[in-house]
């Protein structure tokens, strides 16, 4: 489903701040994966992300989604085969546009947008049936301008936007780490739901190791811009938070010392 | 010097406060629809002035004139996308790059700095002429605030269609949109082709109405339309939150503006301070949110045009 | 005693009321609209209210108003004179004669600083009256006068080369006038016409070729671009009459010179003929400045050789 071949990017070459972001990163999905990818800060987890959703090019290697190379197509076009879901909750919403209106946009990810009305009276009617489903209280404030909303409903609001049109390859990017717990309790719960409801293939970037062994079928552990761990299967759901720490440690010759905060 | 006389001037006051409402109409699109602060408007006012009047002067019937003057507007718009777009240059840079070679072209255009249009002679659609002592479908007031009704009946049309739906969210999350799959790129250049096409029209009108284009008469435009936008959304968003009300109280903008403006010379004050004036008033409509955000903020998350 | 007090006020102010409006039909308010603030304009204003105020004292109030170089608020300003209702419009500079011509069909409109008023108006045909209520005073120094300074200067001169902008009608009605002139004294004119400031330098030597003396008229182009004219026609040896003083400064040696302030001086004149006077505005023709001045540019003149005679007075 997902083929990342030989990816180098570097920021900023060629200047005192350039920055390695990714040095070789092999990965491929095969469909139906849900991959949960931890590492510390500046291991390429995101800038992986951005590569594969196209927002720059990569320096050097190949991207390949469903057997076709994306390497070249520009963001916008790459959308068809994604579902997005930032960390920054203000980034996957229009804040100054209704609740449906930022769906019917999801909704049409991928089609030509022509002259045609924006929100046709059926899709409301499956709208207000897909909010009340998230239990939020939603689906009766389908006009509320989404910059209303909570963090929270508007994480929730951008899970559901970016798999409204199912998509080939399902990028959450950190996506409840400006969530209080509770509430990111609760949207990784909605994920865990849509993501098996719907078989989708799936990219998870968390900074919490035990989210990182409780959901998904495999998970990729990063290191200065490659993958240095990937346990599927069973002995992904054996591990504990410990043995993470120590496998860390012997794969990458280093201390985890400054991330341990960040990935307990 | 009386009261009356005031109310007098209002009629003139109105009609050009309409039209620079229509304008102010274009700059919106730009400036808050899109979030960009496009300055192509100063020459591409004086484009639509002035291909509308020669065309007349030529002998075109008046409806062919005002339609290329919009297209020519439109051209304008085009050529700052892509300059925006294509070649990355700053949204700003590229309106005032726009701008600049506007000038010359609109020379061009004209064949001098200036040129008339003597409504005896010509069949205009508008004039400060027919104000007052013409029948009421010739009124000058009435026909621009036709035109400024069936050019907000298209724009709510439009803003309302998928394609529309898209130009709104590509200025309200560039990144959310191209996540979704829309060309922002794209997207941008239509709304300057738009927006652009509208600051012809109303250009096309106001060279009707004063009798001349020249060459100068888009210099500071931009600040006229900026005032008209902030003053009507500072007046009236609290009772006017639809779309299409929205744009309404854009026109009102302008008419305040050109009210106030028309009061500030029946009072004799010095005209050698209007421009600062202006800047003054859009400097304050501008700071009086900001201000309220900052110092008064409730609840958090909003977005402030500083 | 207050009931008496407050009857004596009344009183006074009814009667003061009542004189004011028996004077008022003597008097006059004349709207003055000036496109933007500069030397020659504010000297035309200047001039204006001078000479109406000297014929006809504190009977006429001035409502003087600047656009600050912005032609759309010359509709806004007068817009404000006509539904006040003036008496008169004087509109100073093209920008606001075409507003107030526009705004108003009735109040006389009298116009300064414009060179052309059948351009500016855009009457076909145009010759010298409107028609209708707008006259007034033209910036241009009388062509018939150049023609004969031209000659006086160079009565050798048998070819004349005309170089202008084709794309300036000011200069192709001045260049008509002028060759017109000339050529009833005998010499002989061909007209030289450049399209922008690209071209310039090749048909200013094609001029030269031809012509004994170049003749530039009050033109934009000719006027940005006289340090071209001048890289030519000066190393050519021949010399160039100009139809104002900026390009007689940059390329020429002489030209005629006309005082603003007099323009202005001639267009109250006209007010006063028109308020007090009673005469219609739509049959008088448009003046020219009464008084102008013969310059020559001393640098210029030195390097040609020209002589030039003692009423000349040097650019400088």
């Amino acid at each position: 489903m997902l083929e990342l071949r030989n990816l180098h990017k570097t920021f900023n070459p060629g200047t005192v701040n350039a920055k390695k972001a990714l040095d070789g990163l092999e990965l491929t999905l095969k469909e139906g994966d849900f991959v949960t990818v931890i590492g510390g800060n500046g291991a390429g987890k995101s800038t992986m992300l951005n590569a594969i959703a196209g927002v720059w090019r990569p320096d050097e290697g190949q991207i390949i989604i469903d057997g076709q190379d994306v390497t070249g197509m520009a963001e916008y076009k790459r959308a068809r085969f994604l579902g997005r879901v930032f960390q920054d909750p203000m980034m996957g919403t229009a804040a100054d546009m209704g609740i449906e209106e930022n769906l019917a946009l999801a909704n049409r990810r991928g089609q030509r947008r022509g002259l045609r009305w924006g929100i046709r009276p059926a899709e409301r009617e499956q709208y207000r049936a897909l909010l009340h489903e998230l239990g939020l209280g939603l689906e009766d404030r389908l006009t509320s301008k989404v910059g209303l909303l909570s963090g929270g409903q508007r994480q929730a609001l951008t899970l559901l936007m970016a798999t409204l049109k199912k998509p080939k390859l399902l990028l959450l990017d950190e996506h409840t780490a400006a969530l209080d717990p509770k509430t990111a309790g609760r949207v990784l719960e909605l994920t865990e739901r849509v993501v098996s409801r719907d078989h989708l293939t799936t990219l998870m970037v968390t900074h919490n190791m035990r989210d990182a062994i409780q959901h998904g079928n495999r998970l990729v552990m990063m290191y200065e811009g490659r993958v240095i761990l990937d346990i599927a299967g069973e002995a992904k759901q054996r591990l504990t938070v410990e043995e993470l720490l120590e496998k860390f440690s012997a794969a990458s010759g280093s201390q985890f010392a400054n991330d341990r905060a960040l990935l307990s | 010097m009386t009261i009356a006389s005031l109310l007098a001037t209002m009629p003139g006051a109105i009609a050009q406060g309409l039209i620079w409402g229509i304008m102010a109409i274009g700059v919106y699109i730009t400036y808050k629809v899109l979030d960009i602060a496009d300055l192509t408007v100063d020459g591409s006012i004086c484009t639509g002035g002035a291909v509308c009047i020669m065309l007349m002067r030529a002998n075109f019937p008046l409806p062919a004139a005002m339609l290329i003057a919009v297209l020519a507007g439109m051209a304008a718009g085009l050529v700052t996308g892509l300059f925006h777009t294509l070649m990355g240059i700053p949204a700003i840079l590229a309106g005032i790059l726009t701008q600049l070679s506007l000038y010359s072209i609109n020379l061009k255009i004209m064949g001098k700095a200036n040129q008339a249009i003597n409504a005896r002679n010509y069949d205009v659609l508008v004039s400060m002429q027919k104000l007052r002592n013409v029948p009421v479908y010739e009124n000058t007031i009435l026909i621009v605030a036709i035109f400024v009704v069936v050019l907000i009946a298209f724009l709510y049309w439009f803003f309302g269609t998928e394609l529309g739906c898209s130009l709104r969210a590509t200025g309200c999350n560039p990144n959310m949109s191209r996540a979704q799959g829309i060309n922002t790129g794209f997207n941008k250049v239509l709304g300057l082709v738009i927006s652009n096409g509208i600051v012809a029209l109303s250009g096309a009108l106001l060279a009707q109405y004063q009798g001349f284009a020249d060459v100068q008469m888009g210099r500071g435009a931009i600040v006229i339309g900026l005032a008209a936008v902030i003053i009507g959304e500072a007046l009236f968003s609290r009772i006017f939150r639809n779309f299409a009300l929205r744009l309404l109280s854009v026109v009102f903008g302008g008419i305040i503006y050109y009210i106030v403006y028309q009061t500030v010379i029946w009072l004799g004050l010095d005209t050698d301070l209007l421009k600062m004036l202006s800047a003054l008033v859009v400097a304050v409509f501008l700071a009086v949110p900001y201000w309220k955000g900052r110092y008064f903020a409730r609840g958090k998350g909003g977005k402030t045009h500083a | 005693m207050k009931k008496v007090l407050t009857l004596v006020l009344a009183l006074a102010l009814t009667l003061g009321c009542a004189l004011g409006a028996s004077a008022e039909e003597e008097t006059y308010t004349i709207g003055i609209c000036q496109l933007v603030q500069h030397d020659a304009l504010d000297a035309a204003t200047q001039g204006f209210m001078d000479a109406v105020t000297e014929a006809m004292g504190d009977r006429v109030t001035f409502d003087v108003q600047n656009a600050s170089g912005d032609s759309n608020t010359c509709a806004t300003i007068v817009n404000s004179f006509v539904s006040q209702g003036v008496d008169l419009i004087m509109a100073n500079a093209t920008a606001a004669v075409q507003a107030a011509a526009t705004a108003t069909y009735d109040i006389p409109i009298l116009g300064t600083s414009v060179t052309e008023y059948g351009v500016a108006l855009d009457i076909p045909d145009f010759d010298g009256v409107t028609g209708y209520n707008v006259s007034g005073t033209s910036d241009l120094a009388p062509l018939d006068e150049q023609a004969a300074m031209l000659m006086e200067l160079f009565p050798d001169a048998q070819t004349v080369g005309m170089l202008y902008c084709s794309a300036e009608p000011n200069s192709v009605y001045q260049v008509q006038v002028v060759t017109e002139t000339l050529e009833a004294a005998g010499i002989e004119c061909e007209d030289f016409a450049f399209s922008d400031s690209n071209d310039l330098a090749a048909v200013a030597s094609a001029a030269c070729e031809y012509s004994d003396v170049i003749y530039v008229p009050t033109d934009n182009t000719a006027a940005s671009s006289t340090g071209i004219i001048d890289g030519v026609c000066r190393p050519a040896g021949v010399p160039v009459i100009a139809g104002e003083e900026g390009i007689c400064s940059g390329c020429g040696v002489a030209t005629l010179s006309i005082s603003y302030y007099d323009l202005g001086v001639a267009t109250g004149e006209m007010a006063v003929r028109i308020l007090d006077g009673g005469e219609d505005i739509t049959t008088m023709p448009i003046e020219y400045a009464p008084t102008f001045t013969k310059k020559y540019n001393p640098e210029i003149c030195e390097e040609l050789g020209v002589e030039i005679p003692d009423d000349y007075v040097a650019i400088g």
